[in-house]
């Protein structure tokens, strides 16, 4: 005869297991006595350990009632992760907010609060709270960091080869050239595989130099400028003509693969952003960097500087008082000190100066002196419609680079595209 | 005896709560789905929008561009499914339950089903790395040509999920009694004829139902795409299929901005090719597909 209490037990088991595993899963966030904790969703898993050593602590010692919990999501999963968390209602307490348009977007869709009046909101310039304002031009992002582009090389090839660092487009192309006779070292760490950084990194970086920074950039959202413009060609053209210093099967690579590639000291230089100071320092290669050069001897140099990371207030936050206070420190010249020092690559945006105490860093830094600086083309305005400038650039640059495609279609159907849908502002 | 009424009671009951979490994981999401790509929502607050949004999704011209691109690459993914993975499955089925594989059968066939049950993305890098041009061993870029890289992620996808079929198939085969083929093989069939005029007909509807089942898995595809080349994939979106399309669409890339009204639109009219097509098939082959008591 079969046990009758068994099942029954079993049941009562399973039952008290489930809800002993929910409860412990659903008690961590929230308030515990006075201390308040608010989450913080940004896409820097790269960075955990940085702010969750040095910057975090800083603040919690700063403000012992709050506690800040990082909670990070890859960068290509970010934009979709927040949309779906704010739009059920789970999302972070404070968001790490994308420049311009995707901004703008989520804006108006209502995922912010204004920040209008925040203590120290207005030590920042205007141009630098321009990438996180709204339509009626009230700031709703805390500006954190900007990056830079540029290129990295490897000191020791450079030596060995006996190569100085190019300031225009030719010697840049001779530098290029020694490097690939010589035949040891592949010239250029670039693959094709990831559109973006084609765009972002190559691009614009040595485009600026090519269509006057922010004359050019503003010149094509009021209309007065046209992609099909001979400085916009003839910038797609100096991508185009890196074809023959990338590596063999450069279309497969990813951005993964360029960095191993340079770590490993098997190619010379890397078009890259400031983020990847400390990657490309990983395994103790002398590293430094050289600006992109310009066209022709003694023309003003130009230098992209990307307003990358700002930071927001959930307008759902339940904790939006604590959430204020840590804004508030974000903007701070104590917490930009910490963060530029400790997590290097990411330059200040606030009006006070910064010192950089890593070397590269420093020497990224340093590129601004007597450049003029303008930020990624395509991301303001002329990315808020269907098709966006933006994801087109990359698959355009991909067709040209992979498929052989000339500087003056690709820069033709950019255009038309984006005549298909954007209206000049003027 | 229970009594009837009794007895559909107990049966309601015993399937309600599986019946529940059905409708309120799969159904209701289904039906809302559907229902929100009948209204436009722009800048707060939706309005009804009727069909505007299936207009819209077919006649834009980059969004139909898209939307069609999507479609023939879903549609050359299955076929590589179905040309690729089924005859394979079916070959290494039929070698299981063959004579020569008699006593390592078992050994078989749990190496042959464990890619099954790897992640996704551990294939994925994993392949890519073997055919990296820098670290690999092909110096072909496979991935990164137009023309190659879309065959490249399904023959991934195929070495992934072989099992599948495989496992099934032989379940089939192996139900065939041993009399059927102790009659064939006393009439003098040999092991080909054995198999192509008695084995395989015996279990066609079974390898029907396996070709339709993979068909929508496939048509449903996304996350081996997904995980190697994000979500605008593959070189000048030649390996964007339709599960990858409306992930973009609904969610945004880095880029470009949310729109979950026509997300919804795309996923409804995906789903709509896939009943029509999965109706039309059972209306119409499955059912020419004579099944045998055996």
């Amino acid at each position: 005869m079969r046990s009758k209490l068994a099942p029954l037990a079993a049941l009562t088991v399973t039952a008290v297991a489930l809800t002993l595993a929910g409860c412990s899963a659903g008690g961590d966030a929230g308030d515990n006595g006075d201390v308040t904790t608010i989450t913080f969703g940004n896409w820097r898993v790269e960075d955990a350990a940085l702010w969750e050593e040095n910057v975090i602590p800083a603040f919690e010692a700063a403000h012992p009632e709050i506690k800040v919990t990082y909670q990070p999501t890859g960068t290509d999963d970010y934009n979709a992760a927040i949309q779906s968390q704010i739009e059920s209602g789970t999302g972070p307490d404070v968001i790490m907010c994308r420049p311009f348009d995707v901004n703008r977007a989520w804006i108006d869709d209502g995922y912010f609060d204004d920040l209008t009046g925040l203590p120290g909101i207005d030590g920042f310039t205007d141009t630098a709270l321009a990438a996180w304002q709204g339509n009626d031009g009230n700031p709703y992002c805390v500006p954190i960091a900007s990056v830079l582009a540029g290129f990295y090389y490897n000191k020791t090839i450079f030596d060995e080869l006996g190569l100085e660092i190019p300031t225009t487009m030719a010697e840049f192309t001779d530098v290029l050239q020694a490097i690939k006779d010589d035949g040891t070292y592949t010239p250029l760490a670039l693959g094709s595989a990831d559109g973006w950084q084609l765009s972002y990194n190559v691009l614009d970086s040595i485009g600026p130099n090519y269509w006057q920074g922010e004359d050019g950039r503003l010149g094509l959202i009021d209309g007065t400028k046209k992609l099909t413009d001979p400085e916009f060609v003839d910038a797609f053209q100096a991508v185009a003509d890196l074809k023959a210093f990338m590596p063999d099967g450069y279309q497969s690579l990813t951005y993964e693969d360029q960095m191993q590639l340079f770590t490993l000291g098997k190619a010379a230089i890397m078009p890259d952003g400031s983020w990847d100071v400390t990657a490309a320092t990983a395994t103790g290669l002398d590293v430094g960097v050289f600006a992109p050069p310009v066209v022709a001897d003694g023309d003003q140099r130009y230098l992209q500087e990307m307003p990358d990371q700002g930071v927001g207030l959930n307008a759902d936050s339940k904790n939006k008082d604590a959430a204020k206070v840590f804004l508030s420190w974000l903007a701070s010249s104590e917490f930009q000190s910490i963060y530029v020092d400790k997590v290097p690559g990411f330059f200040s945006m606030g009006s006070e100066p910064v010192t950089y105490t890593n070397a590269l860093a420093q020497e990224f830094a340093d590129l601004k002196t007597d450049a003029l600086l303008t930020p990624r083309l395509q991301l303001d305005r002329l990315s808020a419609g269907n098709p966006p400038l933006d994801d087109n650039t990359w698959a355009v640059l991909q067709t040209v680079l992979n498929d052989g495609v000339s500087p003056a279609d690709a820069t033709s159907k950019l255009q038309t595209d984006l005549d298909s849908w954007y209206v000049p502002a003027s | 005896m229970i009594r009837t009424g009794t007895r559909y009671r107990l049966l309601a009951l015993f399937v309600l709560p599986a019946l529940l979490v059905y409708v309120g994981f799969s159904v209701y999401p289904l039906l809302s789905s559907v229902a929100l790509s009948f209204f436009d929502s722009d800048n707060g607050g939706s309005t009804f929008a009727g069909f505007g949004n299936y207009i819209y999704l077919f006649t834009d011209p980059y969004v139909s561009e898209r939307f069609w691109n999507a479609l023939r690459n879903s549609v050359v993914f299955f076929g590589i499914h179905l040309v690729v993975e089924l005859p394979i499955g079916l070959l290494m089925a039929a070698l299981l339950t063959s004579n020569s594989v008699r006593r390592s059968r078992g050994v078989y066939r749990t190496l042959l089903f464990i890619p099954a049950t790897l992640s996704v993305v551990i294939v994925g890098f994993l392949w890519r790395l073997i055919i990296n041009p820098l670290w690999g061993l092909v110096s072909f870029p496979l991935l990164g040509d137009a023309a190659t890289a879309l065959p490249t992620i399904s023959l991934m996808s195929v070495w992934q999920y072989i099992g599948i079929p495989m496992i099934f198939l032989f379940t089939a085969l192996i139900a065939i009694p041993e009399d059927i083929l102790e009659a064939s093989r006393i009439d003098g069939a040999r092991a080909w004829a054995t198999f192509w005029q008695i084995k395989f007909p015996l279990i066609l509807p079974q390898f029907g139902l396996i070709a339709i089942l993979t068909y929508i898995w496939t048509f449903n595809g996304f996350d081996i795409v997904y995980a190697l080349n994000g979500s605008a994939p593959g070189p000048n979106y030649s390996t964007d299929i339709l599960g990858t399309l409306f992930y973009r669409t609904f969610f945004g890339s880095s880029g470009q901005v949310a729109d979950t009204d026509l997300g919804a639109t795309i996923a409804s009219v995906v789903f709509f090719i896939i009943l029509v097509t999965t109706a039309a098939y059972f209306v119409v082959l499955q059912r020419r597909l004579k099944t045998y008591e055996l």
